[in-house]
């Protein structure tokens, strides 16, 4: 359990003032040019050594990508840092929450941060469907500016401009590179890689792309020490987090937690625990829909942090939790989320183009039981041979819920399977969504 | 040079080469639809998946990745590629099935059907039987134009045509709406593409989404005969290969010569094949009582004779057009000079250039391929994405390249690249020849036709002459001196010496009313012959000239002889004979000699062997095939030395539309269809 | 020479053991309107190696397997039990009578343009338009 004197995100809620003045009340701005003054080298150092892994889901040392940037200024090609606020992964819901309700501290880390990467702009793209949050982070970064926190000539000494981008709602464009060619003006459809962002990246030049939470925990960390972040939680694993626990809870919520929480205590504690009781569990989607579910007994007393959920076979990602109890149709609800990723695959390359349609179509006929039980190994084929083979990680992630779906639910489609057989109806398919 | 092991076989490739190269070096075959030399790297098609030792555990894209990107092995093995394991197997299986999974498979009323990407390689690389039991994909075909039929089902999404456009063409006429499944490939709004080298798509696409329209469900291509021939329909010569089905030519393909055309054709040169069956000559005619009446070869032959005899040597001359072959200049210039005129013109364009300045005064002396390597370019009086645009395309892939400041003096057109305006006529180039000179030490300085047909055309010669000279078009080494050429057989009549002799009339003075008697006219359909005298017109289409003439010998096309042509930077380069010209038509060398046959005065050679041994006897660099000759630098002194008095007028267009230039062109309802399309842009635009 | 022919091609009618079989064990169902006579196992007896009935087929002149007319087809591969003789089928007027496939015989079918199909073959394009001055 998080002690509240180490959260961060003391106005997550947004019960408090939500002001630069609010913010500053609460700690945020306090002395920053005490943490510039650390130096480059110093400011990396630190957040190397806090452990702080990318909030964005792969779960990238931040530190070390931020090491990553050129050392020597170039005034052909300046660095720069983009924040990714393009927040799309379903069942998460946190940066939003920093937007709206405590921005400064994403402002502030967004200074250091691209002082600690030499770059003097940054932007950030916010989703297309954030439009208050948006309203919000430009109200946050109009008033910085008034105070000359940042701008051109700010009391930091350091000339930093900040820009918000609104992207125009594409699930892609949460992807680093795509995000990039999305806020270049082009279409979203990622890059190659290599070369990556940090060599050829925003117009060409040398390019950090950063998870909202991961730039605004770092004034913090800078704050109160590499030691003290790297305290909390298990090591490799350290640091709060911030939870998105939704789904068939009592009461979902937001919620930063030490990581490493077990599930069944960030569950009871925070959630009012499962509907129905823990009995009533059937299956968790521990971070944002692009990983693979994990069957209640395996998750209910697993830490939820990378090492943990990758050893189950699925991953921290973003770590929405999603609960579901034993009233979910669990074929649906997977048939729902493949319904997702077809829609929002980009169209690029091949496998995921077409097979995030076909996976969708086989899944959403198992989910009515008009399928042959040959056709699971053959969907979970499909699943494998998208996998791996696409340009970004779309395709992986349009393949993980259906893996984890026939991993440990392949009785439950068999079932079904059989269900219908027995007592087979020609209406026609009923589509998973609109 | 980077070393490194392909399936076990080790190759020494440059670092920068992408892993597919390598793998193509080392002999292993790597299948792709979107990587294409020419184009950007798409990496979309996920075909050329090949697997590396070390990496990540997942396949790799080949074209996607340099040899450098590569870690070497522990103890500095060079990194390994394996291209035939397992894991790669299965991938492309995997991405073929994909592939397969929307595409229609309707191969058997498909045009592309035997030279298709995707059937080649799905034989190869893909598995033996799809899985897919849902519905197919049905996307709704798109207009792009009139040279090209979409069957937007069949599409993969390699995107190369869009790449095509954005980069080679410069025109961003494709590209793709929507995303995922729904992802389609069109122009805006279905509006016709508006590039002149939009034909080249339909050779990018890999499958048959992209077909030629023209060429339409007429043959399938193991039909074709097919020939290796040059193209005649610009100055530049492109390799071009004619299939022909029977006697009949379907269609034209370009083929790679990276000196000339690389792998582009312009869809003049593409689509020109149904004017070659248009219009045609087939038949001798004579003129009675103001009437062209059929005629058997004896008669005509006979009559142009008895008024050669009767003609006194000085009111006879001659024209050259611009899709003959050397050996029909040859033999023309031959039998007239024989009856002692030296009234000869190749250049019934009113152009100035003179052989008499030497060779270099008009060559494109950079040579089209160096154009890679210049450092500057200014245009002056020429509108290259008309007059040659592959030549267009050309320096339009050296602009990308950066470093290339272009500059254009005469018309204000889009050429599909940025260059500095400098203004319209001859002050503008006085004005350039008078600033402080820059850095730039290979400059090509291209001289359009548009700024040599004036009267003053020998004026403003000099002063680009001046121009090249003062601002690194000539220096050590480099002869930037370019004479952009319209017309394919120009620089072979100018190499021939096909110009007035001594007191000898040029091309305006001949075509005068009243001046000579008897007119000779070898294929010259774009000037106007006034009334008076007696024309005998060698050519191949009722056009102009065969409107003019007084007796009409039908020749030969140049997919229906054999040829010699020379390009505008003095390449001498062979057609050959795909089809035999039409009905009674003959080549036009053997209708010389036979005529000479008939004046009593036999042509020195009886086959085109002889003929050739004969030119090559006067010419020898004329027989060099594939080489340019010499071009002596020393001659463009003398040219910038002469007196440069130009007038003020601005530089008119050499070419107004570029799909109506010769009379095969304009004998096509293709063609035809094209230019008013363009017309119709022309007058929006305006509004 | 029919006996020769029979003797020693196994393409006309029965070869000589399959006619001895028949005249062993062969039971008659019925002949078709092309003279193919249809046998069955004397009594229905199942067969060994097949497991049930065998039925069999003696064509008239030439073995051809499209020979057999869809209702004596369907019995000889057991789709049906009944012979179409005990049956009582009357054609629909617009069903045209049974033909054996023709593909190789001097009857098949030739598409439009096919230089083996009868009368004048359409011009493949191939010809020019040739100019003619104006009147």
């Amino acid at each position: 359990m998080l002690a509240d004197k180490d959260r961060i995100f003391t106005n997550l809620y947004g019960i408090g003032d939500k002001s630069l003045a609010g913010a500053r009340s609460r700690g945020a701005w306090d002395n920053t040019k005490a943490l510039l003054a650390l130096g480059r080298d110093k400011i990396i150092q630190e957040m190397k050594d806090s452990g702080l892994r990318g909030r964005g889901g792969a779960g990238f040392s931040t530190g070390l990508k931020w090491s990553f940037m050129p050392k020597t200024p170039d005034p052909a090609r300046p660095s720069y840092l983009v924040i990714n606020a393009d927040e799309s992964e379903p069942g998460t819901c946190k940066d939003r929450e920093i937007m709206r309700n405590d921005p400064q501290t994403l402002i502030e880390g967004a200074l250091i941060a691209s002082f600690a990467m030499g770059a003097h702009a940054s932007y950030i793209y916010v989703r297309g469907e954030f439009i208050a949050e948006r309203i919000a982070l430009q109200k946050a970064i109009d008033e910085a500016y008034e105070a000359r926190l940042i701008g051109k000539d700010n009391i930091h000494g350091y000339p930093f401009d900040l820009y918000v981008h609104h992207g125009a709602g594409a699930y892609i464009c949460g992807e680093e590179t795509a995000l990039i060619e999305s806020l270049e003006g082009k279409k979203g459809m990622p890059r190659l890689k290599p070369p990556f962002p940090a060599n050829v990246g925003l117009y060409g030049c040398p390019t950090t792309v950063n998870n909202v939470e991961s730039i605004a925990v770092a004034p913090t960390i800078l704050r109160r020490g590499a030691s003290w972040f790297a305290g909390i939680g298990k090591p490799n694993n350290t640091g709060t987090k911030l939870f998105s626990i939704s789904g068939h809870v009592n009461k979902p919520c937001n919620v930063e937690e030490a990581m490493s929480i077990p599930f069944r205590e960030l569950i009871d504690r925070h959630c009012g625990g499962v509907r129905g009781g823990s009995d009533n569990l059937l299956a968790v989607i521990p971070g944002g829909s692009s990983v693979r579910l994990v069957p209640a007994d395996q998750i209910i007393d697993c830490p939820m942090d990378f090492d943990s959920l990758v050893k189950l076979g699925s991953g921290l990602g973003t770590a929405a939790v999603i609960v579901m109890d034993k009233s979910t149709d669990i074929i649906r609800a997977i048939a729902r989320i493949s319904y997702f990723y077809k829609h929002e695959s980009c169209g690029q390359c091949t496998p995921c183009r077409e097979g995030t349609g076909w996976m969708w179509r086989v899944v959403t006929r198992m989910a009515e039981g008009r399928a042959h039980k040959r056709e699971i190994d053959m969907l979970f084929d499909v699943s494998k041979q998208i996998e791996g083979h696409t340009i970004c990680a779309l395709g992986d992630a349009a393949a993980w819920p259906i893996q984890g779906l026939i991993n440990h639910f392949r009785g439950e489609i068999e079932k079904r399977i059989d269900r219908y057989a027995a007592n087979p109806h020609p209406d026609p398919v009923r589509v998973a969504a609109e | 040079m980077t070393r490194i092991l392909v399936d076990g076989v080790e190759v020494d490739v440059p670092a920068e080469y992408t892993l597919l190269q390598a793998c193509e070096e080392a002999g292993a075959e790597v299948p792709r639809f979107c990587f294409h030399e020419r184009l950007s790297i798409a990496g979309n098609c996920r075909m050329c998946l090949v697997e590396v030792k070390g990496g990540p555990p997942k396949p790799q894209a080949s074209c996607a990745i340099a040899v450098k990107d590569l870690r070497p092995g522990p103890d500095g093995a060079p990194p390994e590629v394996f291209t035939k394991s397992p894991m790669v197997k299965k991938a492309r299986e995997g991405v073929m099935e994909f592939l397969l999974v929307n595409h229609p498979l309707d191969c058997p009323i498909c045009d592309q059907g035997g030279e298709c990407d995707l059937q080649d390689q799905a034989l190869a690389f893909g598995g033996d039987s799809s899985r897919y039991a849902e519905n197919k994909r049905a996307v709704e075909d798109k207009y792009i134009g009139p040279l090209v039929k979409t069957a937007m089902t069949r599409c993969i999404h390699c995107t190369r045509c869009v790449r095509f456009t954005a980069e080679i063409a410069g025109t961003s006429d494709m590209g793709a709406i929507g995303r995922g499944e729904d992802m389609e490939i069109t122009t805006y709004l279905q509006t016709a593409m508006t590039s002149e080298l939009q034909g080249n798509v339909t050779d990018l696409c890999p499958v048959g989404a992209l077909l030629p329209k023209p060429q339409n469900f007429r043959a399938r291509p193991w039909e074709y005969q097919k020939t290796e021939t040059i193209d005649v329909q610009d100055a530049l010569g492109s390799a071009i290969r004619v299939d022909a089905r029977g006697r009949e030519v379907i269609r034209i393909l370009p083929r790679l010569n990276e000196a000339v055309n690389e792998e582009w054709i312009s869809d003049k040169t593409r689509q020109v094949v149904d004017g070659l069956k248009a219009q045609r000559l087939d038949r001798p005619y004579i003129r009675e009582n103001g009437r062209l009446r059929p005629a058997s070869w004896q008669e005509a032959l006979g009559t142009v004779a008895a008024k050669t005899k009767a003609t006194k040597a000085e009111k006879i001359g001659a024209l050259v057009g611009d899709l003959a072959a050397l050996e029909e200049i040859f033999a023309l210039k031959l039998l007239v000079e024989g009856r002692g005129s030296a009234n000869l013109d190749a250049r019934q364009d009113g152009s100035k250039l003179d052989p008499r300045f030497g060779r270099a005064s008009y060559l494109f002396n950079a040579s089209i391929a160096g154009i890679d390597e210049a450092d500057s370019l200014l245009i002056v009086g020429s509108n290259p994405r008309k007059e040659a645009p592959v030549l267009n395309a050309r320096i339009r892939k050296r602009w990308l390249k950066g470093d290339f400041l272009i500059s254009a003096i005469g018309e204000q057109a889009d050429l599909t690249y940025d260059y500095d305006y400098l203004g319209a006529g001859p002050d503008a180039l006085a004005r350039f020849i008078e600033s402080a000179p820059t850095a730039s030490a290979k400059r090509i300085v291209l001289i359009g036709q548009g700024a040599l047909t004036r009267p003053d055309g020998r004026a403003i010669l000099a002063l680009a002459a001046q121009a090249a000279r003062k601002h690194g078009g000539l220096s050590e080494g480099w002869n930037g001196f370019s004479v952009l050429h319209t017309a394919a057989a120009r620089v072979g009549a100018l190499d021939l010496g096909f110009t007035p002799g001594q007191g000898g009339l040029d091309a305006a003075d001949i075509a005068k009313a009243g001046v000579l008697d008897l007119v000779f006219n070898l294929g010259a359909d774009e000037i106007a012959i006034e009334p008076g005298a007696f024309v005998v017109y060698i050519g191949t289409h009722g056009d102009k000239g065969a409107h003019r003439a007084d007796v009409i010998l039908p020749g030969a096309a140049y997919t229906e002889k054999f040829g010699l042509y020379v390009n505008t930077e003095g390449r001498v380069q062979e057609a050959l004979r795909a089809t035999f010209p039409p009905g009674d038509a003959r080549e036009d060398w053997a209708i010389l000699r036979a005529l000479s046959g008939a004046l009593g005065a036999p042509l020195p050679f009886d086959s085109q062997k002889q003929l050739r041994a004969k030119l090559g006897e006067a010419h020898p660099h004329l027989l060099r095939l594939d080489q340019i000759g010499s071009a002596s630098a020393a001659d463009l002194e003398a040219v910038a030395l002469q007196p440069a008095t130009a007038w003020k007028d601005d530089f008119a267009p050499a070419i107004t539309d570029f799909y109506l230039t010769n009379p095969i062109a304009r004998a096509s309802a293709t063609m035809a269809e094209c230019s008013a399309l363009a017309l119709d842009r022309l007058k929006q635009a305006a509004e | 020479m029919s006996y020769i022919i029979r003797f020693f091609t196994w393409w006309n009618r029965a070869t000589l053991s399959t006619g001895l079989w028949t005249l062993l064990y062969g039971e008659r169902v019925g002949t078709d309107e092309f003279g193919n006579v249809y046998y069955r196992r004397r009594g229905g007896k199942k067969d060994k190696a097949l497991g049930f009935e065998r039925r069999w087929v003696i064509y008239k002149g030439y073995a051809e397997g499209s020979a057999t007319p869809p209702g004596w087809y369907g019995w000889l591969h057991h789709t049906v039990d009944t012979p179409p003789t005990q049956e009582k089928y009357a054609p629909k007027e617009w069903e045209l009578p049974y033909r054996p496939n023709l593909t190789g015989t001097s009857a098949a079918y030739h598409p439009p343009g096919s230089i083996l199909a009868e009368g004048r073959r359409a011009p493949a394009g191939g010809d020019y338009q040739a100019w003619t001055p104006e009147a």
